[in-house]
Parts: structure tokens; C-alpha cells; sequence
């Protein structure tokens, strides 16, 4: 099949043919694009926990737009085939001059500085959606990667996305203007073109014939990518997740500590705050909470063993950090406090919460010690 | 002889004041307390002693009211949010059966109330009235 196929036809040489440049694929795949980094940016920039899910899937979305364009960019139409616009340095650097002095050359598909965008592009959404999803595996615990990155590392590279993500926004501004830009000077609407294809050509260069689409490579490039992708994820999933595992809770721990409140997960505090909290049942947070001492050994022995610095959770990396001046108080730590900065003080006063330290009237998860951006349910009343 | 009629008192007079929610258990451990405390047991010095307001204990927990509210047949709520069963053995029928544990919540509840540990007699009236309830 022929895409560049002169739809009107004018005989005379300076006449222009109206062509179509970009087909299906190509606009199918720039507007969901700009749809999915639209919703990657919103929910990402405004940052609210529960919006993670749709982040997510807008990320595994634009990872897989990626892919395919990739191959399309081998085995697709004339214009989307990465060799008709991958252009030599010298020709990129007469054409930024041209554009200096408002008179660019004419080019079909993407000029050279608009190659050079569509590249860069390319590349850093690439970067975002693997620098992603390893924050989401070190740091959330979640996803293809939560058995292999490490909180740490999770960590690191969240700088790294956060940067790239502004630098896409600098970019995604360059590249509107550009296009912008290259309209104006050749007095077409270059963001029609994107939706219905077309370009006006000057008939010599529509004579050039577009590549024909090869469908079976393009297939079988694809089934390639999808049986390795499919291996890998499989095999990824299969290892348990690193620095979390599901404890069975301590029977005399669940009932002497969960009889007055959620019986908070060991990893929620350091060995030496847990060992304060048992030396000083009798002024427990204003109550006597005294226990024998046979049990007090035995709710020992399990806080010792299942204690913070065990666990590479997000929880437990951050609240290793204890207050200063109140270092038994899982609220009073700095990352408590920040995390929860947002929160009216009237919410923790609400009937179902009644206290900031209720954990699991909010985190339907705190049970595991695990507390998912997704797993927050703030009840309304 | 004290000592053997006033339990036996307390077993006559708990199967006619305290009628049908007290089962065995609950009557091992009332006798328990019995046969230390100088009186018969009392319901309504049992009700005072629930919602009398203290300020002896910690300044958080002025009274037993505080946390389990007025009436015993409702719910309560810890200070953390975590909600009470009622105290009424008619509405939380394995309330007192386990003198380990009533014994230790007296321990912890008394000191932090009052301020101090309760006397056999005052936990007896205490129970009374919450198994009568």
C-alpha cells in the first residue's frame, strides 16, 4: 500500500499537491501520546496518593505507544520511518541558519530540528517510563520490579524522573513552538496535518514514492517484543518482594497491643523505641497499659525481630527516623508529619478516625505494613 | 464462718438479682472477689464507681465514663479511636470470664482512673453492676 498518493492532480511544476504525510498510525499515536503525557503530568505535578493508579496505567500506556512506534519507525510509511529523518549534522546545522534568516528549506515529513525533537522525545519518554518503574518497584513495592530495586535506589532514581519530567514539559513548549514556528513560515496548519495527514507538497518531491508498510515484519517484530516482554515480566514477578514479606502477626501482640489500638506493624518504629515503649507500659501514652512480665519477653522477642531497620518498605525507611523529643511516637516523626502535613486537623477528629494515630481507619493496608498510595480511603464522616 | 456464708450469699443472691446472664464463669470469678471484699456486693455502688468523675488517675482518663461513655450496654471508644465493646454482659456476653484478664484490667484502669488499685470490694460492686446491666 501507497500512502503518498497525490490526491489532486495539477500538472504545472511550482504547483503543490495536497499529500497525505502522516497516516493513521502516526496521528493515532501522537494524540493518545499527548492524551497519556497529559494525564502522567496532572497526576504526577498535583501529586495526590490516590492518583497513582491512573498515573501508572498512563505510564505503562506511553510505554507501549513507545514500543510500537519504535517499530513502526522500521517497518511503517515513508514519513515514519526513522530513516527518512534521521538527517547528518551538517544538514541539521543549514537548517537551523535557513530558520535564522526565516527562509527554511521545504521538507515533506519532519524537518531536521523537528527530527531532532521527535528523537529527544522519544528518548526521554523512554527514560521516564523505565526511571519509573523503577521508583514505583524500590519505593512503592509495586510493579514488575518489586522483587529486584531496593528502597535506596527507588529513591535515586525518583530524583532523576522528577527531573526528566520537567525537562519533558521545557521540551513538549520547544516542540509546540516549533511546530508553531514552521507553520507560520510555510503558511500551513501543521496541527491539522497531525489530524487528518495531510501536507501540501510541491509536486516534484510528491513524486518521490513512499515505502510500502512491511506488515509481517512489522508483525513479527511485535510478537518478538511481546513474547520477551511477556518472559521477563513473568520471571520479574515471580521473586518475592524485596525487604517485604506478609508476617504472621504475634497472637499475644495482636491482643495485647490491639485490644486499645490497631496493633501498628512492627516495622513502623526502631528497635530502641519499641524496647522504651515496653520498658514504660505504666505511663503508656498517658495510660497504664502495665502487662506481666512474661509478656512483655514474649512482645519483645517479636518487635525486636520484625523491628524497622528489617523491612526496606516506604514506611519503614522513613520512619526509622524518630522524633527527637518524642521518639515512642510513630505520629510525632518527621516523615509522619510531613506526609500528613496536607490533612486538616479537623479529618483526624472525624467519628471513624478519631485519632492521628488510627492508622488503619485510613490506610486499609496498615495491617501489613505495607501502606499503598492506593489502599488510603479517608472515611467522610 | 464468714468466709463460707457470704459466698454462699453471694451464689444465692447473684442467681436472684443478677437473673439468667451470668453463667458459670462469671460466677467463679464474682465469688473470687467475694470472699476478699468485706460486704456484700451492691449494683448501685457499682454504677457510682463507673461513672463518678475522679481527677485522681491521669489527667486524660478522669473517669471510667471517658472512654466506655455513660451506659454500659453502648459502645465505647480508646482514646486512639478504637472502639470498645459494651462493658453490659448482656451486650458482650465473653466479658468477664477470665480472671487474668479482669484482674488486668483493673490493674490498668483503676491506677489510670483513680489513680490508685481497687480494693476486692469496689471491684465486686464493679462487676455486679455490669453483669446486672
Amino acid at each position: 500500500m501507497s500512502v503518498v498518493k497525490p490526491i489532486c492532480n495539477q500538472k504545472e511544476a511550482n504547483d503543490e499537491v495536497v499529500v497525505i504525510v502522516w497516516d493513521v498510525f502516526v496521528r493515532l499515536f501522537h494524540w493518545l501520546l499527548v492524551v497519556l503525557v497529559a494525564t502522567t503530568a496532572i497526576t504526577g505535578f498535583l501529586g495526590q496518593e490516590w492518583w497513582l493508579n491512573i498515573h501508572l496505567w498512563a505510564g505503562y500506556g506511553i510505554g507501549l505507544m513507545i514500543t510500537l512506534r519504535l517499530v513502526w519507525g522500521f517497518f511503517g510509511t515513508n514519513y515514519a520511518r526513522f530513516s527518512s529523518f534521521i538527517f547528518r549534522p551538517g544538514k541539521t546545522y543549514d537548517f537551523t541558519r535557513q530558520l535564522l534568516r526565516g527562509k527554511p528549506d521545504h521538507y515533506t515529513g519532519h524537518n531536521p530540528a523537528g527530527a531532532l525533537m521527535v528523537f529527544a522525545l522519544l528518548l526521554v519518554l523512554t527514560g521516564l517510563t523505565i526511571s519509573g518503574l523503577i521508583v514505583l518497584g524500590g519505593q512503592e513495592k509495586q510493579g514488575i520490579l518489586a522483587g529486584v530495586i531496593s528502597y535506596a535506589l527507588g529513591s535515586e532514581v525518583a530524583e532523576f524522573h522528577e527531573i526528566a519530567a520537567f525537562l519533558l514539559l521545557f521540551m513538549i513548549a520547544a516542540h509546540i513552538g516549533g511546530v508553531l514556528l514552521e507553520s507560520y513560515l510555510s503558511r500551513q496548519n501543521l496541527v491539522r496535518s497531525m489530524i487528518n495527514g495531510r501536507k501540501n507538497v510541491p509536486l516534484v518531491k510528491a513524486a518521490i514514492a513512499g515505502k510500502v508498510v512491511l506488515v509481517g515484519k512489522a508483525l513479527f517484530a511485535i510478537s518478538i517484543i511481546a513474547v520477551m516482554a511477556g518472559a521477563l515480566v513473568w520471571s520479574l514477578m515471580r521473586l518475592p518482594v524485596s525487604g517485604f514479606k506478609v508476617i504472621k502477626q504475634n497472637s499475644a501482640y495482636a491482643s495485647e497491643c490491639g485490644e486499645c489500638h490497631h496493633a501498628y506493624h512492627p516495622s513502623l518504629l526502631p528497635e530502641s523505641s519499641w524496647n522504651k515503649i515496653l520498658t514504660g507500659l505504666s505511663d503508656h501514652f498517658g495510660e497504664d497499659a502495665s502487662l506481666d512480665r512474661e509478656v512483655v519477653k514474649i512482645l519483645n522477642q517479636y518487635l525486636k525481630l520484625n523491628a524497622a531497620r528489617h523491612w526496606d518498605t516506604e514506611a519503614a525507611n522513613n520512619l526509622r527516623r524518630v522524633s527527637a523529643k518524642d521518639p515512642l511516637s510513630i505520629t510525632a516523626s518527621p516523615y509522619w508529619v510531613l506526609r500528613h502535613k496536607d490533612i486538616d486537623e479537623r479529618v483526624f477528629k472525624r467519628n471513624k478516625i478519631a485519632s492521628k494515630g488510627n492508622c488503619i481507619a485510613c490506610h486499609i493496608d496498615a495491617g501489613s505494613g505495607r501502606f499503598d498510595d492506593q489502599m488510603i480511603n479517608v472515611p467522610d464522616e | 464462718m464468714r468466709t463460707l456464708i457470704i459466698p454462699l450469699a453471694a451464689t444465692i443472691l447473684l442467681s436472684a438479682t443478677l437473673p439468667g446472664v451470668a453463667g458459670p464463669a462469671q460466677d467463679e470469678i464474682l465469688k473470687h472477689f467475694q470472699e476478699q471484699a468485706k460486704m456484700e456486693f451492691s449494683v448501685e455502688r457499682g454504677q457510682e464507681l463507673f461513672t463518678k468523675s475522679y481527677g485522681t488517675g491521669k489527667p486524660k482518663t478522669p473517669s471510667c465514663t471517658t472512654c466506655h461513655t455513660k451506659s454500659p450496654l453502648k459502645s465505647g471508644k480508646t482514646r486512639v479511636g478504637k472502639v470498645i465493646a459494651p462493658m453490659a454482659l448482656s451486650r458482650t456476653k465473653d466479658r468477664y470470664s477470665d480472671l487474668k484478664k479482669v484482674e488486668k484490667w483493673f490493674r490498668r484502669n483503676c491506677k489510670g482512673v483513680i489513680g490508685r488499685e481497687c480494693t476486692p470490694q469496689e471491684k465486686v460492686d464493679f462487676l455486679a453492676f455490669m453483669i446486672s446491666k
